[in-house]
């Protein structure tokens, strides 16, 4: 899934001074400019009400930005024509904080998701979704509606939909806050994989230090509307949540 | 993990169960005017074919004054035949104002004479040398044609037909906005489902089918239902006419006919079909306020 016109080392995402407010004096992001490397796998941080789920929105389309410039793959989103946005949605793999499953499906068909949007007959991917829920512990609640899953089922499940496609980018919004540490590392273990075998991009927004320092890579920090690189060897042992 | 998946719009059994009422009821409606409308219309038409060509003589005097008026009416060209209404088919003609028990005799009866053009359509020229030639005769008649009550009857036929015409037109219309009423507010109540299919990088079109579909589906069985009600309607009607005294041979007639059959058939396809452009169109438009 890789973009033809995207070069080796031309940005997966890239934010040049975007900004955004809801009006005057009501800015949630002021400035911000970040680039993500084809193959990285980053972590943002920062303070509660930073902005970081609002980034992670504008980062997948969900926002438009009332300031600045948001390239994809190597494409001006700036003034992108609806249509051709569902090709680039395509090959973003979002993990929501609230993780929007549908209550009307499965586990298995929740998974599935991006998979039929995509037109794809269901016994071509039927096997890889079920060992994929397999893979996340849920081989045995592949039947289960949201509503019966507790809060870490129901995060893994929505992770599992994210990486079902093999996406070009993933964006999750704290895909470990609601599991426990062994649960979580295994999850990460998970983004690393598809870091390392799919050269997949990754961003990940997080409260959780420990998962940051464990994976030592760089984190972009949030903070008054702005965001600083702060690369994996400078990240001080017991740093904590700026 | 299902057999089948389920669909991506959940089902909405309230809402629905009464926009099904709603199209259902406006589909009955919109079958029952037309069925009404086209059977006017095939009783207009066997009406006036009845009475066109018929000639009917009012001749003042007596006996012999009639019997005149009988020769020269045979004896005009085109005048297929002739004969004197009889005492007793005037009193069968006055019966459903008059009652079963007979005309007094001391009442005087019209006296009649009724005639038939040999070619209905050049039944005007007929009916012209018709009253030249009692006239000429002395006698003193008056030739009725029924041409004007047949003009009366296909006028007000017309007319009739355009009402229904106009209220099929109006329940379409209203069908049509309730179901983009209710696209709408299944899109805005589903607002999350849309938006994710959305972010998972579902087209415009795609999310538009998934409504599509639905309310396709919804058109063609409310539509199926009302047709059937209509037609189970008219015909409960009609049996309860017959079953009575009530004099009927003005109503229309009730049917199976070809155009019967497609009134029917055609009241779920229309629902259907409009029931499924009025959503794609709610929700191309909705969608394209979003972002």
């Amino acid at each position: 899934m890789r973009e033809q016109g995207l070069a080796a080392d031309d940005p997966v995402l890239r934010l040049d001074r975007v900004g955004l407010s809801y009006g005057p004096d009501s800015d949630v992001l002021a400035d911000v400019s970040l680039s993500l490397p084809p193959g990285s796998l980053t972590f943002l941080t920062g303070p509660s009400g930073a902005g970081k789920s609002t980034l992670l929105k504008l980062a997948y389309l969900g926002l438009r930005p009332t300031a600045g410039r948001i390239s994809l793959f190597g494409t001006d989103t700036t003034h992108l024509r609806r249509r051709d946005l569902a090709p680039l949605r395509r090959r973003i793999g979002v993990v929501f904080q609230e993780f929007r499953l549908l209550d009307h499906l499965s586990a298995y068909e929740n998974v599935a998701l991006p998979l039929r949007v995509a037109g794809s007959q269901e016994r071509g991917y039927r096997q890889d979704v079920v060992e994929l829920l397999t893979w996340v512990g849920l081989g045995d609640r592949l039947d289960a509606r949201p509503a019966t899953l507790s809060g870490g089922e129901k995060q893994r499940v929505a992770i599992a939909r994210a990486v079902v496609v093999k996406p070009d980018l993933i964006l999750a919004d704290e895909p470990t806050g609601n599991v426990d540490e062994e649960m979580g590392d295994r999850l990460f273990r998970l983004f690393r994989e598809l870091n390392k075998r799919l050269s997949t991009t990754i961003l990940i927004a997080t409260h959780d230090m420990a998962l940051v320092r464990k994976a030592k890579a760089d984190v972009l920090r949030l903070a008054d509307g702005m965001v600083v690189r702060v690369p994996a060897h400078a990240l001080a042992p017991k740093d904590a949540p700026a | 993990m299902s057999a089948s998946l389920s669909p991506l719009l959940p089902k909405e059994d309230a809402r629905e169960a009464a926009l099904f009422f709603v199209v259902c009821a406006l589909c009955f409606l919109a079958a029952l005017s037309g069925l009404v409308s086209r059977s006017a219309y095939a009783a207009a038409d066997a009406w006036t074919n009845d009475v066109t060509g018929q000639i009917t003589i009012r001749v003042r005097g007596d006996d012999a004054a009639l019997l005149q008026a009988v020769d020269v009416a045979k004896a005009v060209p085109g005048i297929a035949s002739a004969r004197a209404v009889t005492r007793d088919e005037a009193e069968e003609l006055l019966r459903p104002w008059l009652g079963a028990g007979g005309v007094p005799v001391s009442m005087p009866l019209p006296k009649l004479v009724a005639a038939e053009a040999a070619d209905t359509a050049a039944a005007e020229d007929i009916i012209r040398a018709l009253a030249s030639a009692l006239k000429t005769a002395g006698l003193e008649t008056v030739v009725d044609d029924h041409l004007v009550w047949s003009a009366d009857v296909r006028k007000s036929i017309d007319l009739a037909g355009l009402v229904a015409l106009v209220a099929v037109g109006l329940l379409g219309a209203t069908g049509i906005a309730v179901i983009a009423f209710a696209t709408h507010a299944t899109l805005l109540a589903r607002r999350d489902i849309v938006e994710l299919l959305h972010l998972s990088g579902a087209r415009d079109v795609f999310i538009a089918g998934l409504f599509e579909r639905r309310f396709l589906m919804l058109g063609v069985q409310a539509g199926a239902l009302g047709a059937l009600l209509a037609f189970g309607a008219a015909a409960f009607v009609l049996y309860l006419l017959r079953q009575s005294d009530a004099q009927i041979w003005l109503l229309p007639q009730l049917s199976l006919s070809l155009a019967d059959g497609l009134i029917l058939g055609l009241a779920p396809l229309i629902a259907g079909a409009a029931s499924m452009i009025a959503a794609r169109v709610t929700v191309m438009r909705s969608l394209s306020d979003m972002v």
